[in-house]
């Protein structure tokens, strides 16, 4: 390594030590921020760890393309994560079997609604192509989203940052829509809020209770499973 | 520990396979937890290793989007453009999809059969 590199931490975040170690830094930093503020849902641990990223490559003067090999490891493990939601999903085989009705009946709802409400509106809007096709995934939990992202020709990097605000808003209004729309199921509110708004939405309906919590974990890995399958075959049909 | 890394490393392997191989455009992750759900299935619980494996990992899934977030950083001139029809679609398409599905599914799980289900233990 010559010195001039090291005079800057540009040359510096070619190193995957540095760059996984920065990251994991940035992680931790942003966890203990949400710990200090719990009740604040725009403190999302991954999106103010990408916003700490960002600066650093910024202030630094690093390019994306330096950073992102150097990261790829935690970037890596995102596919055996995906793969190992199935041992949530076969723990609440039970809870399948016993809820079966209204669990395919809200994914029947939700699936459809939740990409054309989206799709539609950035449509009518007048938003790019790429921004429509990076769109169509965001109530799809971040991993899945990523790779259905990138199989339907969308852009990865906008569907992780949609994904993490559509999270945020869910968990931010979620319960309040379905307490104004006098639903008091609390099976459907898990349901409604795991299916729209993922994993973030998730954590949100088990601050509300067990069951809801329960619920919305099937919700989000069922949408994620389903639209994997459905979206591919539906932009297939379009394309 | 390690036999279960290679189960879901092999089950993450066949899906890519899978998906590479065959005209299928299901991202191989997807197709890996369907491989691996059903391994699940047919020895019939989940090993100890494993468990722990998957808890550990999802437990901190948040950071696993990090370097695949940060790469908005290329694309900001895309997002100042769109901003208007994005924010419309997170925050309207959102809060419509929660409405839409509350509404619909309690009003059809409503029914008298219904009501049944919805005193069962859940």
């Amino acid at each position: 390594m010559h010195l001039h590199e090291l005079s800057a931490l540009s040359g510096l975040l070619n190193q995957p030590s540095i760059a996984i170690g920065i990251t994991i830094l940035a992680y931790v930093a942003a966890l203990r921020l949400q710990r200090r503020f719990p009740t604040n849902p725009a403190l999302n641990p991954t999106l103010v760890a990408i916003l700490m990223i960002v600066g650093l490559l910024a202030l630094t003067g690093t390019p994306y393309e330096d950073y992102v090999p150097s990261a790829g490891f935690i970037h890596f493990l995102l596919g055996p994560a995906v793969v190992l939601l199935a041992v949530p999903l076969y723990r609440q085989t039970a809870l399948i079997r016993a809820s079966g009705g209204v669990i395919a009946l809200a994914l029947a709802i939700g699936v459809p609604v939740g990409v054309a409400t989206a799709v539609g509106a950035a449509c009518l809007l007048g938003a790019h192509p790429e921004t429509l096709l990076s769109l169509a995934p965001k109530s799809v939990t971040t991993g899945i989203a990523l790779g259905l992202s990138q199989s339907i020709g969308g852009i990865p990097a906008l569907t992780a940052v949609f994904v993490i605000m559509t999270g945020i808003t869910g968990a931010v209004f979620g319960p309040a829509v379905v307490r104004c729309l006098g639903v008091r199921d609390p099976r459907i509110l898990g349901l409604s809020v795991g299916i729209s708004a993922h994993g973030i939405g998730t954590a949100r309906a088990f601050q509300i209770g067990e069951v809801p919590g329960a619920f919305a974990s099937l919700g989000m890995s069922l949408n994620g499973v389903i639209t994997a399958v459905v979206l591919p075959l539906c932009m297939g049909a379009f394309a | 520990m390690i036999e279960e890394v290679a189960r879901a490393v092999l089950c993450l392997a066949l899906g890519e396979v899978v998906a590479r191989t065959t005209a299928i455009r299901i991202p191989g992750a997807v197709i890996g937890l369907v491989l691996l759900y059903a391994n699940l299935q047919w020895i019939g619980r989940v090993p100890d290793a494993l468990g722990s494996l998957a808890d550990g990992i999802l437990k901190n899934l948040g950071l696993l989007f990090v370097p695949a977030g940060v790469g908005i950083i290329g694309y900001l001139h895309l997002v100042q453009s769109d901003l208007v029809p994005i924010a419309a679609a997170l925050l309207g398409g959102t809060v419509v999809t929660i409405g839409v599905v509350a509404l619909v599914a309690d009003r059809l799980t409503r029914s008298p059969q219904a009501m049944e289900a919805q005193n069962a233990p859940t």
